[in-house]
Protein backbone atom coordinates (compact mmCIF):
# COMPACT_ATOMS: atom_id res chain seq x y z
CA UNK A 1 0.00 0.00 0.00
CA UNK A 2 2.72 2.17 0.88
CA UNK A 3 4.52 1.86 -2.10
CA UNK A 4 2.64 2.88 -4.76
CA UNK A 5 2.87 6.69 -3.69
CA UNK A 6 6.62 5.81 -4.25
CA UNK A 7 6.15 4.46 -7.59
CA UNK A 8 3.47 7.42 -8.70
CA UNK A 9 6.16 9.91 -7.05
CA UNK A 10 8.85 7.82 -9.66
CA UNK A 11 6.56 7.96 -12.45
CA UNK A 12 5.88 11.88 -11.88
CA UNK A 13 9.64 12.52 -12.01
CA UNK A 14 11.10 9.81 -14.62
CA UNK A 15 8.41 9.13 -17.62
CA UNK A 16 6.22 12.45 -17.05
CA UNK A 17 8.83 14.73 -18.87
CA UNK A 18 9.28 12.68 -21.77
CA UNK A 19 6.17 13.73 -23.48
CA UNK A 20 7.38 17.10 -23.22
CA UNK A 21 10.99 16.34 -24.74
CA UNK A 22 9.41 15.01 -27.33
CA UNK A 23 7.64 17.71 -28.27
CA UNK A 24 10.92 20.05 -28.01
CA UNK A 25 12.59 17.63 -30.47
CA UNK A 26 9.49 17.54 -33.14
CA UNK A 27 9.77 21.58 -32.66
CA UNK A 28 13.18 21.64 -33.34
CA UNK A 29 13.01 19.15 -35.99
CA UNK A 30 10.24 21.32 -37.65
CA UNK A 31 12.16 24.67 -36.95
CA UNK A 32 15.21 22.85 -38.81
CA UNK A 33 13.03 22.24 -41.67
CA UNK A 34 11.47 25.56 -41.79
CA UNK A 35 15.34 26.58 -41.91
CA UNK A 36 16.56 24.16 -44.79
CA UNK A 37 13.21 25.23 -46.45
CA UNK A 38 13.69 28.86 -46.48
CA UNK A 39 17.76 28.59 -46.69
CA UNK A 40 16.88 26.14 -50.15
CA UNK A 41 13.96 28.90 -51.52
CA UNK A 42 16.40 31.84 -50.53
CA UNK A 43 18.99 29.84 -53.05
CA UNK A 44 16.48 29.46 -55.69
CA UNK A 45 15.23 32.95 -55.67
CA UNK A 46 18.78 34.32 -55.47
CA UNK A 47 18.59 32.57 -59.49
CA UNK A 48 15.10 34.61 -59.89
CA UNK A 49 14.54 38.03 -61.41
CA UNK A 50 11.34 38.68 -60.81
CA UNK A 51 9.47 41.67 -62.33
CA UNK A 52 10.23 44.65 -60.52
CA UNK A 53 7.47 47.66 -60.32
CA UNK A 54 8.82 51.18 -59.97
CA UNK A 55 6.71 54.55 -60.70
CA UNK A 56 6.38 55.67 -64.18
CA UNK A 57 8.46 58.46 -64.12
CA UNK A 58 8.59 61.27 -66.87
CA UNK A 59 10.75 63.99 -67.31
CA UNK A 60 9.66 66.79 -69.59
CA UNK A 61 12.17 67.21 -72.78
CA UNK A 62 11.38 71.04 -73.69
CA UNK A 63 14.03 73.66 -75.31
CA UNK A 64 14.25 76.69 -73.98
CA UNK A 65 12.65 77.73 -77.14
CA UNK A 66 10.03 75.44 -76.43
CA UNK A 67 9.38 76.98 -72.74
CA UNK A 68 9.03 80.47 -74.32
CA UNK A 69 5.50 81.94 -72.73
CA UNK A 70 4.88 83.56 -75.86
CA UNK A 71 6.01 81.69 -78.35
CA UNK A 72 3.97 78.73 -76.15
CA UNK A 73 0.79 80.72 -76.89
CA UNK A 74 1.31 81.26 -80.51
CA UNK A 75 2.14 77.31 -80.98
CA UNK A 76 -0.85 76.29 -78.95
CA UNK A 77 -2.92 78.64 -81.43
CA UNK A 78 -1.25 76.81 -84.32
CA UNK A 79 -1.24 73.63 -83.10
CA UNK A 80 -5.14 73.49 -82.08
CA UNK A 81 -5.45 75.03 -85.78
CA UNK A 82 -4.14 72.48 -87.74
CA UNK A 83 -5.90 69.48 -85.61
CA UNK A 84 -9.31 71.48 -86.23
CA UNK A 85 -8.65 71.38 -89.93
CA UNK A 86 -7.56 67.64 -89.73
CA UNK A 87 -10.81 66.46 -87.81
CA UNK A 88 -13.91 65.30 -89.86
CA UNK A 89 -17.09 67.29 -90.45
CA UNK A 90 -20.48 66.44 -91.78
CA UNK A 91 -21.56 62.84 -91.71
CA UNK A 92 -18.79 60.20 -90.96
CA UNK A 93 -19.01 56.30 -89.11
CA UNK A 94 -16.99 55.29 -86.52
CA UNK A 95 -16.55 51.02 -86.12
CA UNK A 96 -15.54 49.42 -83.17
CA UNK A 97 -14.69 46.01 -84.64
CA UNK A 98 -13.84 44.66 -81.09
CA UNK A 99 -17.21 45.39 -79.77
CA UNK A 100 -19.41 45.03 -83.21
CA UNK A 101 -20.90 48.82 -83.12
CA UNK A 102 -20.94 51.24 -85.92
CA UNK A 103 -21.59 54.65 -85.22
CA UNK A 104 -22.96 57.48 -87.27
CA UNK A 105 -21.56 60.78 -86.15
CA UNK A 106 -23.54 64.11 -87.78
CA UNK A 107 -19.95 67.19 -87.07
CA UNK A 108 -19.06 65.25 -83.82
CA UNK A 109 -22.57 64.20 -82.73
CA UNK A 110 -23.51 60.92 -82.42
CA UNK A 111 -26.63 60.65 -84.25
CA UNK A 112 -27.27 56.87 -84.39
CA UNK A 113 -25.26 53.48 -83.38
CA UNK A 114 -26.12 50.29 -85.12
CA UNK A 115 -24.92 46.54 -83.93
CA UNK A 116 -22.99 45.36 -87.30
CA UNK A 117 -20.69 42.15 -87.39
CA UNK A 118 -16.82 42.36 -88.50
CA UNK A 119 -14.00 40.27 -89.56
CA UNK A 120 -13.01 37.02 -87.68
CA UNK A 121 -9.52 37.49 -87.60
CA UNK A 122 -9.53 34.07 -89.58
CA UNK A 123 -6.63 33.26 -91.15
CA UNK A 124 -7.24 30.86 -95.08
CA UNK A 125 -5.07 29.22 -96.55
CA UNK A 126 -4.95 28.27 -100.29
CA UNK A 127 -3.69 24.20 -100.33
CA UNK A 128 -2.35 25.09 -104.36
CA UNK A 129 -0.19 27.44 -103.26
CA UNK A 130 -0.18 28.37 -99.73
CA UNK A 131 -1.56 32.30 -100.42
CA UNK A 132 -3.10 33.63 -96.98
CA UNK A 133 -5.88 35.69 -96.94
CA UNK A 134 -6.31 37.36 -92.63
CA UNK A 135 -10.22 38.04 -92.37
CA UNK A 136 -9.53 41.14 -90.64
CA UNK A 137 -11.97 44.22 -90.62
CA UNK A 138 -9.35 47.30 -91.49
CA UNK A 139 -8.48 49.98 -89.13
CA UNK A 140 -7.46 53.39 -90.22
CA UNK A 141 -9.33 56.43 -91.65
CA UNK A 142 -11.36 55.17 -95.42
CA UNK A 143 -13.41 57.27 -97.46
CA UNK A 144 -17.06 56.08 -99.21
CA UNK A 145 -16.13 55.43 -102.72
CA UNK A 146 -19.17 54.70 -104.00
CA UNK A 147 -22.76 53.61 -102.65
CA UNK A 148 -24.68 51.13 -104.62
CA UNK A 149 -28.58 49.95 -104.08
CA UNK A 150 -29.04 46.40 -104.85
CA UNK A 151 -25.57 45.50 -105.14
CA UNK A 152 -24.40 42.18 -106.58
CA UNK A 153 -21.31 40.32 -104.90
CA UNK A 154 -18.52 39.79 -107.58
CA UNK A 155 -17.16 36.71 -105.19
CA UNK A 156 -13.47 36.73 -104.78
CA UNK A 157 -11.15 33.26 -104.90
CA UNK A 158 -11.26 33.04 -101.06
CA UNK A 159 -15.21 32.61 -101.06
CA UNK A 160 -14.66 29.58 -102.94
CA UNK A 161 -11.63 28.22 -101.04
CA UNK A 162 -13.18 29.02 -98.10
CA UNK A 163 -16.03 26.20 -99.39
CA UNK A 164 -13.49 23.76 -100.40
CA UNK A 165 -14.04 24.46 -103.94
CA UNK A 166 -11.79 25.70 -106.92
CA UNK A 167 -12.34 29.52 -108.40
CA UNK A 168 -14.31 29.08 -111.25
CA UNK A 169 -13.00 30.47 -114.59
CA UNK A 170 -15.68 31.82 -115.78
CA UNK A 171 -16.68 35.08 -114.25
CA UNK A 172 -20.42 35.08 -114.85
CA UNK A 173 -20.26 32.07 -111.88
CA UNK A 174 -19.00 34.57 -109.34
CA UNK A 175 -21.86 36.91 -109.01
CA UNK A 176 -23.84 36.48 -106.38
CA UNK A 177 -27.27 39.39 -106.00
CA UNK A 178 -28.65 37.97 -102.81
CA UNK A 179 -25.52 38.09 -100.25
CA UNK A 180 -24.48 41.98 -99.49
CA UNK A 181 -28.77 43.12 -99.29
CA UNK A 182 -30.65 46.08 -99.83
CA UNK A 183 -27.46 48.43 -100.39
CA UNK A 184 -23.45 48.66 -100.27
CA UNK A 185 -21.06 51.40 -99.13
CA UNK A 186 -18.05 50.39 -101.07
CA UNK A 187 -14.61 51.27 -98.88
CA UNK A 188 -11.90 50.16 -101.49
CA UNK A 189 -9.86 46.84 -101.10
CA UNK A 190 -12.97 45.23 -101.53
CA UNK A 191 -14.05 45.93 -97.75
CA UNK A 192 -17.75 46.99 -98.14
CA UNK A 193 -20.60 47.97 -95.91
CA UNK A 194 -23.48 45.88 -96.68
CA UNK A 195 -26.49 43.81 -95.93
CA UNK A 196 -26.79 40.51 -94.36
CA UNK A 197 -28.82 37.05 -95.01
CA UNK A 198 -27.77 36.19 -91.58
CA UNK A 199 -29.24 39.16 -88.57
CA UNK A 200 -28.99 36.55 -85.58
CA UNK A 201 -25.07 36.98 -86.16
CA UNK A 202 -25.33 40.38 -85.82
CA UNK A 203 -23.07 41.96 -83.13
CA UNK A 204 -20.56 38.78 -83.88
CA UNK A 205 -17.25 38.66 -85.58
CA UNK A 206 -18.33 36.70 -88.17
CA UNK A 207 -17.30 38.28 -91.63
CA UNK A 208 -14.50 38.17 -93.91
CA UNK A 209 -13.38 41.77 -93.08
CA UNK A 210 -16.70 43.45 -94.72
CA UNK A 211 -18.87 45.30 -92.22
CA UNK A 212 -22.73 43.85 -92.03
CA UNK A 213 -25.43 45.96 -90.86
CA UNK A 214 -29.32 44.62 -90.21
CA UNK A 215 -31.82 46.46 -92.87
CA UNK A 216 -32.99 49.04 -91.22
CA UNK A 217 -29.51 50.47 -89.85
CA UNK A 218 -28.13 49.95 -93.62
CA UNK A 219 -30.56 51.71 -94.97
CA UNK A 220 -30.66 54.53 -92.80
CA UNK A 221 -26.51 54.30 -93.19
CA UNK A 222 -27.13 54.70 -96.41
CA UNK A 223 -29.55 57.61 -96.89
CA UNK A 224 -27.01 59.33 -94.45
CA UNK A 225 -23.72 59.73 -95.67
CA UNK A 226 -22.71 60.66 -99.06
CA UNK A 227 -19.50 59.56 -101.18
CA UNK A 228 -16.05 61.03 -99.78
CA UNK A 229 -17.54 60.64 -96.13
CA UNK A 230 -14.94 59.16 -93.63
CA UNK A 231 -15.13 56.18 -92.03
CA UNK A 232 -12.90 55.58 -89.10
CA UNK A 233 -12.15 51.69 -88.20
CA UNK A 234 -10.67 50.57 -84.62
CA UNK B 1 -20.42 62.06 -79.67
CA UNK B 2 -19.21 60.68 -76.49
CA UNK B 3 -17.77 62.38 -73.53
CA UNK B 4 -14.72 61.72 -74.15
CA UNK B 5 -14.11 62.83 -77.61
CA UNK B 6 -15.66 66.40 -76.78
CA UNK B 7 -13.05 66.52 -73.75
CA UNK B 8 -10.41 65.75 -75.84
CA UNK B 9 -11.42 68.46 -78.61
CA UNK B 10 -12.16 70.69 -75.41
CA UNK B 11 -8.83 70.22 -74.19
CA UNK B 12 -6.86 70.89 -77.19
CA UNK B 13 -9.12 73.98 -77.57
CA UNK B 14 -9.13 75.14 -74.06
CA UNK B 15 -5.21 75.66 -74.78
CA UNK B 16 -5.79 77.31 -77.72
CA UNK B 17 -8.47 79.77 -76.59
CA UNK B 18 -6.36 80.16 -73.22
CA UNK B 19 -3.48 80.94 -75.24
CA UNK B 20 -5.69 83.30 -77.42
CA UNK B 21 -7.08 85.35 -74.48
CA UNK B 22 -4.02 85.57 -73.18
CA UNK B 23 -5.56 84.82 -69.51
CA UNK B 24 -3.60 81.55 -68.27
CA UNK B 25 -0.75 80.59 -69.76
CA UNK B 26 -1.10 77.12 -71.52
CA UNK B 27 1.45 74.44 -70.47
CA UNK B 28 4.42 74.19 -72.32
CA UNK B 29 4.61 70.54 -72.02
CA UNK B 30 0.96 70.07 -73.67
CA UNK B 31 1.62 72.44 -76.04
CA UNK B 32 4.21 70.30 -77.23
CA UNK B 33 2.21 67.39 -77.38
CA UNK B 34 -0.29 68.77 -79.05
CA UNK B 35 2.18 69.95 -81.77
CA UNK B 36 3.43 66.33 -82.05
CA UNK B 37 -0.21 65.14 -82.27
CA UNK B 38 -0.97 67.64 -85.49
CA UNK B 39 1.55 65.71 -86.88
CA UNK B 40 1.39 62.22 -86.26
CA UNK B 41 -2.93 63.78 -87.53
CA UNK B 42 -1.45 64.25 -90.71
CA UNK B 43 -2.15 60.60 -92.03
CA UNK B 44 -5.13 58.51 -91.80
CA UNK B 45 -4.13 55.49 -89.64
CA UNK B 46 -5.02 55.58 -86.06
CA UNK B 47 -3.20 55.95 -83.12
CA UNK B 48 -2.96 56.13 -79.09
CA UNK B 49 -2.70 59.02 -76.65
CA UNK B 50 -1.03 57.74 -73.47
CA UNK B 51 -1.76 60.57 -70.98
CA UNK B 52 -0.37 59.60 -67.99
CA UNK B 53 -1.21 62.19 -66.12
CA UNK B 54 -4.97 61.80 -67.12
CA UNK B 55 -4.46 57.98 -66.45
CA UNK B 56 -5.91 57.61 -69.62
CA UNK B 57 -5.41 55.73 -73.07
CA UNK B 58 -7.20 57.44 -76.12
CA UNK B 59 -7.63 55.53 -79.31
CA UNK B 60 -7.36 58.65 -81.64
CA UNK B 61 -7.91 59.33 -85.95
CA UNK B 62 -7.48 63.16 -87.56
CA UNK B 63 -7.24 64.05 -83.66
CA UNK B 64 -10.73 63.15 -82.79
CA UNK B 65 -11.35 60.38 -79.91
CA UNK B 66 -12.74 57.60 -81.45
CA UNK B 67 -12.83 55.71 -78.07
CA UNK B 68 -10.62 55.75 -74.35
CA UNK B 69 -9.54 52.96 -72.10
CA UNK B 70 -9.18 54.17 -68.47
CA UNK B 71 -5.91 52.85 -66.99
CA UNK B 72 -5.64 51.37 -63.58
CA UNK B 73 -1.97 51.97 -63.48
CA UNK B 74 1.08 52.80 -65.29
CA UNK B 75 4.38 51.70 -64.26
CA UNK B 76 7.84 50.91 -65.26
CA UNK B 77 7.90 47.06 -64.92
CA UNK B 78 11.77 45.57 -65.07
CA UNK B 79 13.02 41.97 -63.73
CA UNK B 80 15.57 42.54 -61.04
CA UNK B 81 17.05 40.30 -58.74
CA UNK B 82 14.99 40.44 -55.24
CA UNK B 83 17.55 41.98 -53.32
CA UNK B 84 19.04 44.20 -55.66
CA UNK B 85 18.95 48.18 -55.60
CA UNK B 86 15.29 49.37 -58.06
CA UNK B 87 16.20 50.81 -61.11
CA UNK B 88 14.81 54.10 -62.28
CA UNK B 89 14.26 54.59 -65.66
CA UNK B 90 12.37 58.22 -66.14
CA UNK B 91 10.82 58.71 -69.79
CA UNK B 92 11.16 61.81 -71.49
CA UNK B 93 7.74 63.61 -72.49
CA UNK B 94 6.17 64.38 -75.09
CA UNK B 95 7.38 61.10 -76.99
CA UNK B 96 6.23 59.18 -80.01
CA UNK B 97 6.76 55.49 -79.57
CA UNK B 98 6.51 52.98 -82.52
CA UNK B 99 5.79 49.53 -82.12
CA UNK B 100 8.45 47.62 -83.73
CA UNK B 101 7.28 43.88 -83.15
CA UNK B 102 3.29 43.33 -82.34
CA UNK B 103 2.11 40.90 -79.87
CA UNK B 104 1.27 37.32 -80.93
CA UNK B 105 -1.70 36.30 -82.90
CA UNK B 106 -1.44 32.83 -81.62
CA UNK B 107 -4.86 33.13 -81.01
CA UNK B 108 -6.43 32.80 -85.02
CA UNK B 109 -7.89 30.44 -86.39
CA UNK B 110 -6.70 28.96 -89.22
CA UNK B 111 -9.04 27.30 -92.33
CA UNK B 112 -6.73 25.03 -94.80
CA UNK B 113 -7.99 22.96 -96.84
CA UNK B 114 -6.65 20.04 -98.11
CA UNK B 115 -7.55 19.77 -101.93
CA UNK B 116 -10.62 22.11 -103.75
CA UNK B 117 -12.44 20.32 -106.11
CA UNK B 118 -14.41 21.66 -108.90
CA UNK B 119 -17.43 24.08 -108.33
CA UNK B 120 -20.61 22.32 -109.27
CA UNK B 121 -22.75 22.84 -112.14
CA UNK B 122 -26.01 24.66 -111.61
CA UNK B 123 -28.02 21.88 -113.28
CA UNK B 124 -26.22 19.86 -111.01
CA UNK B 125 -27.26 22.14 -107.55
CA UNK B 126 -30.76 22.40 -109.24
CA UNK B 127 -30.75 18.22 -108.94
CA UNK B 128 -29.28 18.44 -105.62
CA UNK B 129 -31.54 21.41 -104.26
CA UNK B 130 -34.76 20.49 -106.19
CA UNK B 131 -35.68 24.23 -106.61
CA UNK B 132 -34.69 25.28 -103.32
CA UNK B 133 -34.72 29.08 -103.11
CA UNK B 134 -31.21 30.81 -103.46
CA UNK B 135 -31.72 32.82 -100.20
CA UNK B 136 -30.81 30.56 -97.59
CA UNK B 137 -33.36 28.59 -95.36
CA UNK B 138 -33.86 27.33 -91.88
CA UNK B 139 -31.90 28.19 -89.18
CA UNK B 140 -29.03 30.05 -89.79
CA UNK B 141 -25.55 28.80 -88.95
CA UNK B 142 -23.91 28.96 -85.83
CA UNK B 143 -20.01 29.60 -86.28
CA UNK B 144 -17.74 28.77 -83.25
CA UNK B 145 -17.11 31.61 -81.21
CA UNK B 146 -13.97 33.27 -82.54
CA UNK B 147 -11.10 33.15 -80.26
CA UNK B 148 -10.24 35.71 -77.80
CA UNK B 149 -6.78 36.81 -77.99
CA UNK B 150 -5.12 37.01 -74.62
CA UNK B 151 -5.39 39.66 -71.59
CA UNK B 152 -1.50 40.08 -70.81
CA UNK B 153 0.85 40.44 -74.11
CA UNK B 154 3.49 42.36 -75.22
CA UNK B 155 4.89 44.58 -78.03
CA UNK B 156 7.75 45.78 -78.92
CA UNK B 157 8.87 49.51 -78.68
CA UNK B 158 11.28 51.14 -81.29
CA UNK B 159 13.23 52.76 -78.01
CA UNK B 160 14.34 49.28 -76.84
CA UNK B 161 11.67 49.21 -74.38
CA UNK B 162 8.38 47.03 -74.51
CA UNK B 163 4.52 47.77 -73.72
CA UNK B 164 3.30 45.08 -71.79
CA UNK B 165 -0.64 45.29 -71.25
CA UNK B 166 -2.16 43.40 -68.63
CA UNK B 167 -4.74 43.15 -65.72
CA UNK B 168 -2.61 43.67 -62.59
CA UNK B 169 0.79 45.40 -62.02
CA UNK B 170 3.83 42.93 -60.27
CA UNK B 171 3.14 43.19 -56.82
CA UNK B 172 5.33 45.59 -54.38
CA UNK B 173 5.07 43.58 -51.46
CA UNK B 174 8.42 41.89 -49.90
CA UNK B 175 6.85 38.63 -49.02
CA UNK B 176 4.97 38.34 -52.95
CA UNK B 177 8.02 39.25 -54.88
CA UNK B 178 9.86 36.54 -52.41
CA UNK B 179 7.22 34.47 -53.95
CA UNK B 180 7.88 35.59 -57.43
CA UNK B 181 11.50 35.68 -57.36
CA UNK B 182 11.82 31.32 -55.55
CA UNK B 183 9.10 30.85 -58.75
CA UNK B 184 11.23 32.42 -61.49
CA UNK B 185 14.07 30.72 -59.74
CA UNK B 186 12.86 27.65 -60.25
CA UNK B 187 11.87 28.56 -63.28
CA UNK B 188 15.75 29.36 -64.65
CA UNK B 189 17.37 26.80 -62.96
CA UNK B 190 15.68 24.34 -64.91
CA UNK B 191 16.67 26.38 -68.08
CA UNK B 192 13.61 27.79 -68.76
CA UNK B 193 13.76 31.14 -68.21
CA UNK B 194 12.96 34.29 -70.14
CA UNK B 195 14.78 37.93 -70.12
CA UNK B 196 12.29 40.70 -71.32
CA UNK B 197 13.26 44.47 -71.19
CA UNK B 198 12.35 47.11 -69.07
CA UNK B 199 8.27 47.71 -70.33
CA UNK B 200 5.54 50.44 -69.89
CA UNK B 201 3.00 48.70 -67.99
CA UNK B 202 -0.27 49.55 -68.97
CA UNK B 203 -2.97 47.97 -66.23
CA UNK B 204 -6.46 48.42 -67.61
CA UNK B 205 -9.55 45.76 -67.54
CA UNK B 206 -8.83 42.41 -69.30
CA UNK B 207 -12.00 43.58 -71.48
CA UNK B 208 -9.95 46.24 -72.52
CA UNK B 209 -7.10 44.54 -72.82
CA UNK B 210 -8.05 42.10 -75.42
CA UNK B 211 -10.08 45.22 -77.34
CA UNK B 212 -6.71 47.47 -77.58
CA UNK B 213 -4.81 43.48 -78.72
CA UNK B 214 -5.33 44.33 -82.18
CA UNK B 215 -4.55 47.53 -82.53
CA UNK B 216 -1.24 47.16 -81.12
CA UNK B 217 0.39 46.34 -84.57
CA UNK B 218 3.83 47.19 -85.95
CA UNK B 219 3.90 50.70 -87.10
CA UNK B 220 1.58 52.00 -84.74
CA UNK B 221 2.27 55.32 -83.11
CA UNK B 222 1.55 56.19 -79.42
CA UNK B 223 2.17 59.43 -78.36
CA UNK B 224 2.61 60.17 -74.72
CA UNK B 225 1.82 63.29 -73.74
CA UNK B 226 3.34 65.64 -71.23
CA UNK B 227 2.53 68.30 -68.77
CA UNK B 228 -0.67 68.95 -66.87
CA UNK B 229 -4.32 68.24 -67.99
Amino acid sequence: MNAEPHHNELFSAVIAPRPRRRGLVVSLALFGLLGLATGAALMVARAGRPYRAAPFVTETALTPDEEDPARVAKRAVQAATALERLRPRGAYLVVDSYRNRLRLYENGELKHEAVCSTGTGTILRDPRNGREWIFDTPIGERVIERKVKNPVWAKPDWAFIEEGYLPPTNPEERFDPFSLGDYALYLGNGYIIHGTLFQTLLGRRVTHGCIRLGDEDLELIYRNVRIGSRVYLY
Amino acid sequence: MSGSARASICTSLLAASAALAGEIPPDPGRVATLRLEAGIARTPAVYLLLDPPRRVLEIKARGTVLDSIPLLGIEVVTQQPLLGARATHPASVPAVWTIVAEPSDEHRELIAPVELRPLPKDDEEAAADDGSPAVPAGPTPTPTPAPEPAATYRAHLDGGWDLLVCERLPPRGFLARFGAAVKDGWVRLRGEGEDYPPAVALAMAAEDARRLHHLLRSGTTILVAAGAP
